[in-house]
């Protein structure tokens, strides 16, 4: 009963020609009484039309779909049981199928003795095609039309503005019926500014400096200084924070085996320096996005900015890397940074399948992905006398800059939903399809990390200009023009002001991708400076100031507020850059941006007041507010310790209990005290002394909530 | 029970995150009787995850595989199976025996849980993806290889919030540091408030317990009158601010931070418990944590997960030597706690809507790691991952039930197979969450534990 392989290739044409007879009758009545029971019993749930269920591309209930396979390859190749993957399923080999109870031994030696005789199988044949990858129809004409991947244009603001963005707003609250606030006061504004261009309140000194040019011209007394502060070291320090969550910066590896700190980057705080100082010189963003992705490429002949590539050097490294599985999943997290980061685009989603929603075939992600899978973690020795292996890794972590470079340039396979055993066709480098104006060019000088860079930071790419605009403006408003900073795609927020926002972005790229001009735009436009109060009109029909008839309320980024006790107290250790610290460490004094920051555990005062995991791209910040964080301000030894630094100032500036209680108010609020405040304050002091009222002070809503 | 309605501790936070998402949206109060916003009802309120970190040996505990006597000293064939340099298959040296009414199997190593029989789900067809201890141990928890992934209990603290406004609604207990560690509680991209609260249950003194939770020097009374002029203070601060309910929420926070360290104190205080119940337990680091699992099941924690490591081990269920020896020991110490915990949540009537749940990453092999040159007494058993032994009780599951099997030899798991996550959607399931429908929008994407995976295992649901 046995064929030979040559007699069987004949077979399918037989099986079309004649009907079952054409078989031999023993080889259907196993097949019948052995095999069929078997696939309708244990396997056509998940594989058949019957069921309309084709799970991994695979239908058992028809002699084409058996034979052709699913996303892996045949499933039965007749005489070759060593090529059948069902038979490697059923024996649990490779996929374990059925997946809820293995089918007995002596079934799986059914099995193999059918494939072996040639499988005979009578089954009918249909002409429906058996499911395959199935590919998105994507009308790319259409798809384009979307507002995201449209190029942004300025318009015209028609009336007199001074600043384009109030044109802008203004425009939208009139159609809503709605008003703007008048100007915050001089207090609220000068506390504004400062705690949002450098991350610091005002001392009462430069408050009153404030105060006092305002009184000659407020204009031009804002105007300077917004200039000072644009000017000062501490901008980069306060704005880097932002970038530093979208690069989901961190200092080591969530998987840490034993002791082992191989994986760790102990250099890290170089980066973050980098991203600090880019701020502070107004480096073009452009320039800056370059830099992060290619800087190595741009300028192989100076390694001045390669620190820069840390944004992809200092991703995560998974457990048993260099594993196909692990690499691909190491692949991801470089494409979800770079398309979330930069373009607000979430590609990584098209690993297992087409974007549900989004332009963004499969393809797409492995044609990025291709350029990560061409490039190489790499231990860049520190200096000429760092010891160096064969392959060019610095032996040591601490002798280690962690960036990156081309290594093994290749083009990769689509796996099929996302299974690296399943592999489909290989796609070239490329960029994405739905930001290509004609058939995107593959990538053709190394990984393609410059070509894909300059796609990106490029003035005809209609997002890169919007994302980031877009997240500096949360930075002020604590609320996005576009309410998911990481996805401007279909599930994403539509704009609320989408001619302000697409022409704060033309603008934003005519000023040679300056980002101080676009905070100076921002905090010079009335919008910016507007009060804070909530009027009836505005909360009975803009409750959540989507259309910025206020300035939002906000509490203090973790970073602002743990400065701002810093600083208030007098202990403020200003220096800029260097190695990072614990920011929840008593006796530790410098700015809170220098923290350590952890993929294995994030330090806890971090986690509490909201810092987002590293492990990933974080698009913003989920505010919390929690008993946790009270307790902090209530009894942590940090607080206890402020507390003991302010009671120290307040009195070695005065023994005069009023003039101590004005002191901490100035000091502290840039106000005095009203006279309830002053009332209740002497009070305490006199029955509880002043370590515990300074700690109330501390632990007061108005140190926290900015106006 | 203590079990309040309210916006509690972990609901605080959520306002403006559950919006989006329109599930399990509590913001009409009441964390009971609020059964319509549940998929289906709950059988279980909350869970008990009791993690015997390294991997407990299936074939030593549950599994009983007599077949490894004929077959003992043959090597293991399929490619799966790394080549054994051992002396390969390795009979257990423990008896085995039905115990209660229902006959659940075990070995002689848990003569207390023998007590409990009944109450057992055993679910022996257990298997997972790896062979490895950190995705192993991130699979069980997260239901992802890498850690990217919240893990069950911030998922459980996510959908159900918190049964006490004053207590955590998520406790990861451990004396000690687990291997992989603060993923295995982390929140990942869901609100940070859902990430299990760590305590290093190594010393119970409650100040060490729990951070923050007693100003270092200020007797209550004292705190009592500083919070008063605080509140005072932003009393008069919110008063011109129109009543910001962003304002109003700092003040309620700090009011709840205040009632929490009475309540915090009370209920993470084993030493209130009495000598007899802390000898019930045992008075080992992981007993003592099963005691603690228990007060605060009983103030309403949604989730408590308890660590079997000690000081030196962060995995002392990994016997790659001494295998036989090192699960007399460990058994011991975790069947006394176990069954301790079980016994005494059934007479307190606990039992029947708090899911217990015990079991390693993996299993270990049926076949030995052993240098042949070594005393074969000392031999170990490797990481196992194609089957091993999952135990359930209470909350809703069929006790006395043994479910599933693996082959003659314990290698593969082939009647009734459960993959983690079909543990996990049955886990979610018994809370009343469908776990396909429990969902996060993050990064354009629906996120839910199980992925595109999960299966509720129907049949050990009571």
């Amino acid at each position: 009963m046995f064929r030979s392989a040559k007699q069987f290739v004949l077979l399918p044409v037989l099986a079309a020609l004649f009907s079952s007879s054409a078989f031999a009758d023993e080889d259907l009545d196993f097949f019948e009484s052995k095999i069929r029971p078997v696939l309708v019993k244990h396997c056509y749930e998940c594989h058949s039309k019957e069921y309309g269920q084709a799970k991994g591309g695979l239908v058992l209930d028809s002699r084409n779909g058996i034979r052709k396979g699913g996303d892996s390859g045949a499933a039965v190749v007749p005489s070759e049981p060593s090529e059948s993957l069902i038979l490697e399923a059923v024996r649990y080999e490779s996929f374990e199928m059925p997946p809820k109870t293995k089918l007995s031994d002596d079934v799986i030696a059914h099995f193999e003795k059918w494939i072996e005789a040639g499988a005979t199988d009578p089954r009918e044949e249909t002409d429906e095609p058996i499911v395959q990858r199935t590919r998105a129809e994507i009308d790319w004409n259409k798809a384009k039309q979307f507002w995201s991947f449209q190029q942004p244009q300025k318009y015209d603001v028609s009336g007199n503005f001074e600043n384009r963005i109030d044109g802008f707003v203004s425009r939208s609250l009139k159609e809503k019926n709605l008003t703007a606030n008048p100007p915050a006061d001089d207090r609220t504004l000068v506390r504004r500014l400062y705690f949002d261009l450098i991350g610091l309140p005002p001392s009462h000194e430069e408050a009153a400096e404030f105060y006092a040019e305002a009184k000659e011209d407020r204009a031009k007394a804002i105007q300077n200084l917004v200039d000072e502060l644009l000017a000062s070291q501490h901008f980069g320090e306060r704005w880097a924070a932002l970038w530093l969550d979208v690069s989901r910066y961190a200092e080591d590896q969530a998987h840490i085996v034993g002791k082992n700190k191989t994986l760790f980057f102990p250099n890290a705080y170089r980066y973050r320096d980098w991203v600090i100082e880019a701020f502070n010189q107004d480096l073009p963003y452009d320039e800056f996005v370059r830099l992060q992705l290619a800087a190595d490429l741009l300028t192989p002949e100076d390694a001045t900015d390669d620190v820069a590539l840390g944004f992809i050097g200092l991703g995560p490294k998974y457990y048993r890397r260099n594993s196909p599985e692990v690499m691909a999943d190491e692949w991801e997290d470089r494409v979800d940074v770079v398309s979330r980061g930069f373009l607000g685009l979430t590609v990584a989603c098209a690993r297992c399948h087409d974007h549900k929603f989004d332009p963004i075939p499969t393809e797409d992600y492995y044609a990025l992905a291709g350029v990560f899978a061409s490039t190489e973690m790499w231990n860049s020795p520190v200096d000429e006398k760092v010891e160096v292996a064969k392959n060019g890794h610095a032996k040591e972590p601490k002798e280690s800059l962690h960036i990156i470079r081309d290594k093994n340039v290749h083009d990769i396979h689509v796996f099929v939903r996302g299974d690296v055993n399943s592999k489909g066709e290989v796609v070239p480098r490329r960029f994405l399809q739905i930001l290509s104006k004609t058939e995107p060019v593959a990538f053709a000088q190394g990984s393609g990390r410059l070509e894909l860079a300059n796609l990106i930071a490029s003035e005809e790419n209609p997002l890169t200009a919007r994302v980031i605009v877009n997240r500096i403006w949360a930075g002020y408003f604590g609320t996005a023009l576009v309410g998911t900073p990481s996805n401007f795609g279909q599930l994403g927020a539509p704009p609320s002001h989408p001619e302000l926002l697409d022409d704060l972005a033309v603008r934003f790229m005519e000023n040679d991708w300056s980002l101080k001009w676009l905070h100076r735009e921002i905090v010079t436009s009335k919008t910016y400076q507007q009060s804070s109060e909530l009027s009836t009109n505005s909360m009975s029909s803009d409750a959540g100031n989507r259309f910025l008839s206020r300035m939002n309320r906000r509490r203090l980024t973790v970073e602002q507020w743990r400065d701002a006790l810093l600083k208030v107290t007098g202990t403020l250790d200003s220096a800029i850059g260097g190695p990072s610290l614990t920011p929840d460490d008593r006796d530790e004094r410098r700015r809170t941006v220098y923290s350590g920051r952890s993929r294995f555990q994030l330090n806890p005062l971090l986690a509490m007041f909201d810092f987002p995991d590293p492990n990933a791209h974080s698009a913003s910040r989920v505010e919390t507010t929690t008993p946790l964080q009270k307790l902090f301000v209530m009894n942590s030894p940090f607080m206890v310790s402020r507390a003991e630094d302010f009671v120290n100032r307040v009195e070695s500036e005065s023994d005069d209990i009023h003039e101590q209680i004005e002191f901490a108010y100035q000091t502290l609020l840039n106000r005095s005290p009203q006279a309830d405040e002053l009332g209740l304050g002497e009070a305490f002091v006199a029955s509880a002394g002043w370590q515990q009222y300074a700690q109330v002070l501390l632990a007061s809503n108005e140190f926290l909530i900015l106006d | 029970m203590l079990s309040k309605a309210g916006t509690g501790f972990g609901m605080l936070g959520l306002a403006g995150t559950l919006q989006g998402m329109g599930l399990l949206n509590r913001e009409t109060q009441a964390s009971q009787g609020n059964l319509e916003q549940l998929h289906v009802p709950a059988k279980a309120k909350r869970v008990i995850f009791l993690f015997m970190n390294g991997a407990p040996s299936h074939v030593d505990t549950f599994d009983p595989k007599p077949a490894l006597a004929k077959h003992e000293g043959e090597q293991p064939s399929g490619k799966l199976y790394r080549p054994s340099k051992g002396s390969g298959y390795m009979p257990s040296p423990f008896r085995f025996a039905p115990h209660g009414e229902s006959g659940v199997v075990m070995s002689e190593l848990f003569p207390h849980m023998a007590q409990c029989a009944d109450d057992l789900c055993v679910i022996r067809s257990m298997h997972t993806d790896v062979p490895n201890h950190e995705p192993g141990l991130l699979m069980m928890h997260c239901g992802n290889l890498q850690p990217i992934r919240p893990c069950l209990g911030s998922w459980m603290s996510y959908g159900l919030g918190s049964e006490n406004e004053n207590l955590p609604s998520f406790v990861a207990l451990s004396p000690g540091r687990p291997v992989v560690g603060p993923q295995l509680w982390s929140s990942s991209f869901l609100p940070g408030e859902h990430q299990g609260v760590a305590v290093d249950t190594n010393d119970l003194d409650i100040e060490k317990l729990i951070s923050n939770l007693k100003h270092p020097t200020l007797s209550r009374p004292q705190q009592r009158q500083q919070l008063d002029l605080l509140l005072k203070l932003n009393r008069l601060h919110i008063k011109q601010r129109q009543n910001d309910a962003l304002l109003d929420e700092q003040i309620k926070a700090m009011e709840l931070a205040y009632q929490m360290q009475s309540e915090a104190s009370e209920a993470f205080d084993v030493s209130l418990e009495s000598k007899e119940m802390q000898e019930m337990y045992g008075e080992t680091p992981f007993g003592q944590s099963c005691l603690l699992a228990r007060r605060l099941c009983e103030r309403g924690v949604r989730y408590i997960q308890v660590y079997y490591v000690t000081k030196s081990g962060k995995q002392p269920w990994d016997t790659h030597s001494n295998n036989n020896e090192q699960h007399r020991k460990l058994c011991a110490d975790s069947d006394k706690a176990t069954a301790a915990l079980l016994s005494d949540l059934k007479s307190r009537g606990l039992l029947e809507d708090t899911l217990v749940v015990w079991t390693g990453e993996f299993g270990r092999t049926p076949y030995s790691q052993l240098d042949k040159k070594k005393d074969p007494k000392k031999a170990g058993r490797d990481h196992h991952h194609t089957a091993f032994t999952t135990l359930l009780a209470g909350g809703g599951v069929k006790g006395g039930l043994t479910y599933g099997a693996t082959d003659e030899l314990g290698m593969v798991s082939v009647e009734n197979r459960v993959h983690v996550h079909d543990l996990h959607a049955t886990m979610l399931r018994l809370m009343g969450i469908n776990h396909e429908q429990l969902t996060y929008r993050y990064s354009g994407r629906d996120f839910r534990l199980t992925d595109v995976h999960g299966k509720v295992v129907e049949e050990i649901i009571a």
